[in-house]
C-alpha cells in the first residue's frame, strides 16, 4: 500500500497540479478569457448557465465537506495526506465555479440566495446520503460515495460539458479541463485504496452497495431534471444548428452531441456514468446495484 | 510555478475589508503565496542543498524532535480538516482547505526528513516517541472541534498551536543543519498565514461579541500548561539553554496577547 500511496503524495500533487496544469491560469482558465457575449446578452441562455453552474457549486461543496470530513476517519497517514490535497482541489472547484456565477452576472450579495433557489433537490438528497456516511466517520462508505460515485458522476458530467463548450465557450472549457484532471486523480485513489479495505471488511459490502444504489437514483433524477423540459432548449437548438453549419461537432464518447435531442443526451450521460460505476465498483469487489429509473 | 495576477487590486491593502478578506482567504491567494518558496523544492528543500545532517547522539535527538513536530502537524491537519465542517462561511472553508493542504505537506516533509535521517518506519517512530503533552493537546483540540465550538477550536488551532509551532520552528531553523533549516523555514511561512487568519477571525469576533472572551481565556488556561510542557521537552531535546525556553515562551505568549489574553 505504501508504494501506491507514494504516487498520491503532496509532493506529486504540487508538481502535477499547481506547478503543472494549473500553471498560468486564473480561476482555472487562461487570464483574460471571458464568458461569450452572445450568452451574456441572451437572458434565457444566461439563466440556464447560472442554473447549471449552481449544480456544480452544490456538488463541489459536498465534495469539500466529504473529503475534509474523511481525513479524521482515514486509517493511515498516507490516506490523510492524499485527502488533504483532495480537500484543497475541491475548495478550488468551489471557488472557480462560484467565480463563474459572478462572471455570469450574479451579484455577490445574492450568491447564497441564487444557489438556494436553483439547487436541484435531488442533487441535495444525493449529497445528504454521502454526508451522512461521512458524519458517521465511515471511511469505506465515505470514500466509495465520494471518490467513486460523486467523483465518477462529476468526471462524466464535466467531460460532457467540456465537449459542449469547447467551441462555444473556451473559458469555461478550460476551467472544466483542470477539474477533470483533478477528478481523475481522486477516482484513482478511491479505487486503489478501497479495494484492499473491502477485502479486509467484506461485511461492509451490503451497506456500501445500498448507498451506491440510493445515490445513483438521485443522480439520475438530477439528470432528468436538467435535460427534460429545459427552458433553454430552443436556444440550444439554434446554437447547435449554427455549429453544424460551420462543421463544428461536440464529440463525447463517440457520439455527436450537436445532433442529439436532450433526452438522447441524458441517456448517453446516464449510461456512461452507470457503466463506469459498474466497472470501477467491480474492480474494488463491490457489486453494482441498478437504481430505479426516474 | 508562475501564476497570473488575480483580477483584484494590485495592492491588497487598498481593498476594502470584505474584498481584502475574500482575497486573502482564496485559493488564488494561497497559490501566489506558496509559489515563491515551494517552487523547485522537493520535500521542502532544494535538491542541491548540502547535506550537513548531524550524526550520533545529535542525530537521534533531531529525530526525536522531528517526531514531535509530526505529532503537532497531525493535530493541525486533523484540527483544520474538522474545522471546515463548522466554519461559519464559505470563505473560511476555502481558507481552511488551503491550510489542510499546508498541514498535510508539513507532515509529509517532516516524515520524509526523518526517513532521510535513516529511520526505516517514520510513522512507527513518531508513534513511539510522541510527547504526552502534545498528544493531550491534540486530544483536547479535536474535542473542541467535535463540540462545534468555532471560536474555541480556531483559538486552540490557529492561535495557540500555530503560535507554538511558529516560535519553535523559527528558533530551531536558526541553528539547524541546512536541509532541516529549509524544511522548517518553508513551514514557518505557512504558519504565519495560518496565525494571520486566526487572529483576524477571532479579533473581529471578540470585538463584536466580547462575552466570548472568558470562554477563550479558559481554553488558554487549560492548554497553556500543555504548551509549556511541550516547549520544555523540545528545548531539552534540542540542547538549548533555559534562556531560549523563556524567549520562546514569551514569543508564544506575545501571539496570544495580541488578542488581549494576558498571562
Amino acid at each position: 500500500m505504501a508504494d501506491f500511496l507514494a504516487a498520491y503524495s503532496i509532493q506529486n500533487w504540487l508538481e502535477s497540479c499547481p506547478q503543472g496544469y494549473l500553471e498560468d491560469t486564473e480561476f482555472g482558465h487562461t487570464p483574460g478569457e471571458s464568458e461569450p457575449e452572445e450568452m451574456l446578452a441572451n437572458e434565457v441562455l444566461r439563466q440556464e448557465a447560472v442554473r447549471s453552474t449552481v449544480q456544480l457549486v452544490v456538488g463541489e461543496r459536498c465534495a469539500l465537506a466529504a473529503s475534509s470530513g474523511l481525513i479524521n476517519a482515514a486509517p493511515d497517514e498516507g490516506s490523510k495526506r492524499f485527502l488533504a490535497t483532495q480537500t484543497l482541489d475541491e475548495a478550488r472547484h468551489v471557488e472557480v465555479f462560484t467565480q463563474r456565477l459572478l462572471d455570469l452576472g450574479v451579484r455577490k450579495n445574492d450568491l447564497e440566495s441564487v444557489i438556494s433557489a436553483h439547487a436541484n433537490p435531488n442533487l441535495v438528497k444525493f449529497a445528504e446520503v454521502l454526508l451522512e456516511k461521512v458524519d458517521k466517520k465511515d471511511f469505506i462508505a465515505g470514500v466509495v460515495g465520494q471518490n467513486i460515485v460523486l467523483e465518477g458522476m462529476a468526471f462524466s458530467v464535466f467531460e460532457m460539458m467540456h465537449a459542449l463548450n469547447q467551441a462555444m465557450n473556451p473559458k469555461f472549457a478550460h476551467t472544466l479541463a483542470g477539474t477533470i484532471a483533478d477528478e481523475r486523480r481522486h477516482i484513482g485513489f478511491g479505487e486503489n485504496r478501497i479495494g484492499s479495505l473491502i477485502k479486509e471488511h467484506p461485511e461492509r459490502k451490503a451497506d456500501v452497495e445500498q448507498m451506491q444504489k440510493e445515490m445513483s437514483y438521485y443522480m439520475l433524477a438530477t439528470f432528468a431534471d436538467a435535460f427534460r423540459n429545459n427552458p433553454a432548449e430552443a436556444e440550444f437548438e439554434k446554437i447547435e444548428q449554427r455549429l453544424q453549419a460551420k462543421g463544428i461537432h461536440a464529440k463525447y464518447n463517440g457520439v455527436d452531441l450537436t445532433s442529439m435531442a436532450p433526452e438522447q443526451m441524458e441517456a448517453v450521460l446516464a449510461d456512461t456514468v452507470l457503466k463506469e460505476f459498474k466497472t470501477r465498483l467491480g474492480r474494488i469487489g463491490i457489486e453494482y446495484q441498478s437504481p430505479q429509473r426516474p | 510555478m508562475h501564476r497570473a495576477s488575480p483580477p483584484v487590486a494590485e495592492d491588497v491593502h487598498e481593498l476594502d475589508e470584505t474584498a481584502f478578506l475574500e482575497h486573502v482567504h482564496s485559493f488564488e491567494f494561497w497559490f501566489q503565496s506558496v509559489e515563491g518558496y515551494l517552487s523547485g523544492r522537493t520535500f521542502g528543500h532544494r535538491p542541491e542543498t548540502a547535506d550537513g545532517s548531524p550524526v550520533g547522539a545529535e542525530r537521534a535527538r533531531l529525530i526525536g524532535v522531528l517526531c514531535n513536530y509530526c505529532v503537532g502537524e497531525t493535530a493541525a491537519l486533523e484540527g483544520a480538516s474538522g474545522l471546515i465542517a463548522i466554519a461559519p462561511n464559505h470563505m473560511a472553508k476555502i481558507f481552511l482547505a488551503t491550510q489542510v493542504a499546508d498541514e498535510g505537506r508539513h507532515l509529509e516533509v517532516l516524515l520524509h526528513r526523518i526517513s532521510d535521517l535513516g529511520v526505516a518506519d517514520p510513522e512507527a517512530e513518531v508513534a513511539r516517541r510522541a510527547s504526552r503533552s502534545l498528544l493531550l493537546f491534540k486530544h483536547r483540540l479535536l474535542e473542541l472541534v467535535s463540540s462545534k465550538d468555532w471560536e474555541a477550536a480556531i483559538f486552540a488551532q490557529n492561535v495557540i498551536l500555530e503560535a507554538l509551532e511558529f516560535a519553535v520552528f523559527q528558533s530551531h531553523a536558526r541553528a539547524a543543519d541546512p536541509i532541516t533549516q529549509e524544511v522548517l523555514t518553508g513551514i514557518v511561512k505557512d504558519e504565519r498565514r495560518h496565525i494571520g487568519f486566526g487572529e483576524n477571525e477571532l479579533g473581529r469576533r471578540l470585538k463584536a461579541a466580547p462575552h466570548i472572551r472568558p470562554r477563550l481565556a479558559q481554553v488558554k488556561k487549560e492548554l497553556d500548561h500543555l504548551v509549556f510542557d511541550a516547549l520544555a521537552e523540545t528545548i531539552q531535546d534540542l540542547g538549548m539553554d533555559a534562556s531560549e525556553r523563556d524567549r520562546l515562551a514569551r514569543a508564544y505568549l506575545g501571539s496570544v496577547e495580541r488578542l488581549g489574553f494576558t498571562p
